[in-house]
């Protein structure tokens, strides 16, 4: 079973207590905008941000946990990497910053310590330690509206649907995270189209890592073919 | 005497020395500072360019051992020594440049221990690894043969010559195509007409028509360099290849676009389109045309601009998948910072100079070219009845080489910006006056988005008009309620609220100086009177709040430190009032009720139709008020 977070963007007020409280749990800095910053309010001491958008709706960003996460794949040196229990987490020790993570997340999530003279990868880690010891994570236990609430993947799915069912006018008739380049852990259900979260409004069903395994199955063959090609061609074979 | 090789020398040693200067900085203060990277760009020309180019145009080395040890084509054995080198320099400088971009390069190593298969990155890792190490092995009997002493190493390295050549075609094909499966990972990014799930195998063919032309240019660049007759005959026959490698690069790339419909974006209009376009005509069109044609192949001139068109063609494409093209996707816009260019080029230009210093001494070639500079080495000798060193020192011999690279050395410190250093990126976002009348509304940079004040409350409960200062903790002179804003300029960086030009101006100019800064010692801010020497009002005697240096904290910090610790003590004292403290409590979204009708009452006149408060309809809010009434 994995763990999950549900994101009801009705029910959010934007208050940013979520932000508040990621911050004070992990340890991060202040906030201050940087000119290498994207600006969706994410950085290396922000892991999670509310968007704001017209008409008074607060969209909460975070990483996303996807169940296949591309970032995690790429990685040379496994620093990041998917738990059983649902979070993407990141070993500092492992990592050389080479940054191949940044470039692989469809949501664009990984942000950088760009002013560190040793720099690590940051996003969001479900609060992996506070779930180890039990407890949910910070943004979701100190949200005031319960707009982002934890639990097990299953179950909020569940829940989502039966939100969207109980107020069909209300919601829009799909629970973003749910098929999403193979699903994520972390879920929305929104009366706006949320499209803009990831870089491709609709990125399909297929997980990413799946487009680059092809061409790393391929590379035992390609391997040996090539050297067998070129022994045959100097007639090493011929002898026989 | 060759000017050429000198004044290509001083110009290389000036990059490296200028490129060194940066390359420290970059080490000193981190990638934010010397580099334009964002966090939707992280990799830059460092990557298109050192990494993918680099690589690519490295491709030399295995195509000419597959041709001369494989297809067994004898008359280009003048080629291999050259293209080896050439090889194993280019990997050394994509290693060495990949350091730069490494946020922690000291733990490349790694890749080594920690294994994730699945990772494209990994397997170039490995195979860049391992073929720089075949490369070394390949080229290293050309060092030895001048001198007797490792001809038996010698000897063994020359009896694994043939498997070293086989391994390192199939790790040059396995990692060529890889660089392109890196890319496979971003369909949402990299722009249609350059995402294709063949990218490896078109990395792969274009690595190999490059492989072809950068033995042909590099040839035809070192052979000008040092006054030699070109190899035209061979170069022409490298070309004839190219033809066929290019023509069947441009036709799978067209089948390719055709078979995914994405046709019509070759002539949409858009940028992409246009420097697709451009690049398809320098990389491939132009050169096929160019070489199908005997006599422009044939001829010294015809090679250069064909080879080169190539060369920078396929540069070109590297650097178009490697992040140019995604720009749209990310909205960003990156531009590499002459910083970057500089590392590029310096580690580029640090291989020029290996190059030749090795074909100057080694058996590169026949004979080897004389280095005009050169002169034997001889240690210097202590003289015991002078105490003196005699003999020339090691640099002297090169006296204007090693003055050029130091020079340029302290002219790249010298340039590196210090703002940017200093700064660490944050953006400078001015603070303007709150709005509002009696019931204000905070928002320093004017997003909409801030926090309500509700002025006369805090009076009353507060003390009166005795509470002033307990938040107008240092006013102007003259002033007992000065804004915040007027010192607390700036958003996120602090500000100095002194004014130097201002006083030194008022109090006459330059004979002003000594009425602040005491004769005869230092003129610092330290030493120099304090502000409220003069300005006796300036800070309230009871304030909470200590001014230190007169040094305005940011407006953000400012704010939150003086609204949130009273809110939290006053939260503490009135046990059943915990929302005090709370961040809604200020940053709402929908006010309560009593502060709505606050609002509506006290804003009016020029305020009003300014102040914008996230979910309350101000007008319908004091229409419906009005009724009520």
């Amino acid at each position: 079973m994995s763990v999950a977070i549900l994101t009801d963007i009705t029910k959010c007020i934007g208050c940013l207590e979520c932000v508040s409280a990621c911050k004070t749990v992990n340890n991060l800095g202040t906030d201050v905008p940087r000119v290498w910053q994207k600006n969706d309010g994410l950085s290396a001491q922000n892991w999670t941000s509310v968007l704001q958008k017209p008409g008074n709706h607060y969209i909460r960003k975070q990483c996303r946990h996807c169940l296949e996460p591309a970032c995690a794949s790429v990685c040379p040196v496994g620093a990041l990497q998917k738990t059983p229990e649902g979070p993407v987490i990141y070993d500092s020790e492992r990592c050389l910053g080479c940054r191949y993570c940044m470039m692989a997340c469809p949501y664009g999530i990984p942000r950088y310590d760009w002013d560190q003279v040793v720099p690590y990868i940051r996003k969001c880690i479900m609060c992996y330690d506070r779930l180890q010891r039990g407890q949910q994570p910070a943004c979701t236990e100190v949200c005031p509206q319960k707009a982002t609430i934890f639990g097990e993947r299953d179950e909020l799915l569940a829940e989502a649907h039966h939100r969207i069912k109980q107020e069909p006018d209300t919601y829009i008739h799909k629970v973003w995270g749910e098929h999403e380049v193979g699903g994520t852990s972390v879920l929305y259900i929104s009366d706006i189209d949320l499209g803009f979260l990831a870089y491709q409004p609709n990125p399909g069903a297929t997980p990413l890592p799946a487009t680059t395994r092809l061409a790393m199955k391929a590379v035992p063959f390609a391997f040996v073919g090539m050297g067998g090609r070129c022994m045959e061609s100097t007639g090493l074979f011929d002898d026989g | 005497m060759n000017n050429r090789v000198r004044i290509t020398k001083l110009i290389l040693w000036s990059i490296v020395g200028f490129a060194g200067a940066v390359g420290i900085t970059r080490f000193l203060f981190g990638l934010g500072a010397t580099t334009n990277l964002t966090d939707a760009t992280p990799w830059g020309i460092w990557i298109g360019f050192d990494v993918m180019a680099g690589v690519a145009l490295a491709a030399g080395g295995f195509v000419i051992t597959a041709i001369f040890y494989i297809f067994k084509r004898e008359e280009f054995h003048s080629f291999v020594r050259p293209a080896v080198l050439t090889a194993f320099l280019g990997y050394l400088a994509v290693v060495f440049g990949l350091l730069f971009d490494l946020g922690l390069p000291w733990n490349i190593w790694h890749m080594m221990i920690y294994w994730n298969p699945h990772s494209p990155l990994f397997e170039v890792g490995w195979c860049v690894m391992l073929y720089t190490t075949v490369l070394l092995l390949e080229f290293s009997p050309v060092p030895l043969e001048e001198t007797s002493r490792y001809a038996r190493i010698r000897r063994i390295l020359m009896k694994f010559r043939f498997p070293l050549v086989l391994l390192g075609i199939m790790l040059s094909t396995l990692h060529q195509s890889s660089l392109g499966s890196l890319f496979l990972i971003m369909p949402f990014k990299l722009h249609p007409l350059w995402y294709s799930h063949i990218l490896p195998l078109l990395f792969f063919i274009s690595a190999v028509a490059l492989g072809l032309m950068m033995i042909a240019y590099e040839s035809l660049v070192s052979h000008w360099l040092f006054r030699r007759k070109p190899e035209t005959n061979l170069v022409e026959k490298l070309a004839k290849a190219a033809v066929w490698v290019l023509s069947i690069y441009f036709i799978v790339k067209m089948a390719d676009i055709w078979l995914s419909g994405e046709w019509h974006l070759m002539f949409d209009g858009s940028w992409e389109s246009y420097l697709f376009i451009l690049e398809m005509l320098i990389s491939t069109v132009i050169p096929i045309i160019l070489f199908s044609i005997k006599k422009v192949r044939t001829s010294t001139a015809g090679q250069w601009v064909g080879s080169s068109m190539v060369v920078f063609g396929m540069i070109f494409n590297r650097i178009n998948v490697g992040g140019l093209t995604m720009l749209r996707a990310t909205g960003d816009t990156y531009v590499p910072s002459w910083m970057e260019i500089t590392i590029s080029l310096g580690v580029v230009s640090a291989a020029c100079l290996a190059f030749l210093f090795a074909i100057e001494r080694f058996h590169i070639w026949k004979e080897k070219p004389q280095d005009p500079e050169w002169e034997p080495y001889t240690p210097p000798v202590f003289d015991h009845t002078s105490e003196v060193w005699l003999g020339t020192p090691p640099l002297a011999a090169r006296t204007k080489y090693t003055l050029v690279l130091l020079l340029s050395f302290a002219l790249g410190f010298a340039l590196i910006p210090s703002h940017k250093i200093e700064s660490k990126g944050v953006e400078i976002v001015p603070v303007q006056k709150a709005r509002g009348g009696d019931t204000l509304f905070i928002d320093g940079n004017h997003d909409e988005y801030g926090v309500l004040f509700a002025h006369t409350q805090h009076i009353d409960s507060l003390g009166q008009k005795q509470s002033c200062d307990k938040c107008h903790h240092m006013n102007m002179p003259m002033d007992k309620a000065t804004g915040c804003w007027e010192c607390h300029r700036y958003m996120y960086s602090p500000t100095d609220a002194f004014n130097h030009d201002w006083h030194a101006d008022a109090h006459g100019g330059n004979i002003a100086c000594t009425q602040c800064h005491p004769k005869g010692k230092e003129r610092q801010a330290e030493t120099a009177k304090k502000c409220d020497d003069c300005h006796l009002d300036l800070l309230p005697s009871d304030n909470p709040i200590k001014v230190e240096n007169y040094t305005a904290p940011p407006y953000v910090t400012a704010m939150h430190e003086l609204c949130v610790s009273c809110h939290k003590k006053k939260a503490e004292e009135l046990s059943d009032k915990k929302n005090l403290a709370l961040c809604t409590t200020c940053h709402q979204s929908a006010p309560p009720k009593y502060l709505k009708a606050e609002i509506s009452k006290h804003l009016s006149g020029p305020y009003f139709n300014h102040v914008v408060i996230p979910g309350v309809n101000l007008k319908q809010e004091k229409e419906q008020l009005h009724k009520n009434e």
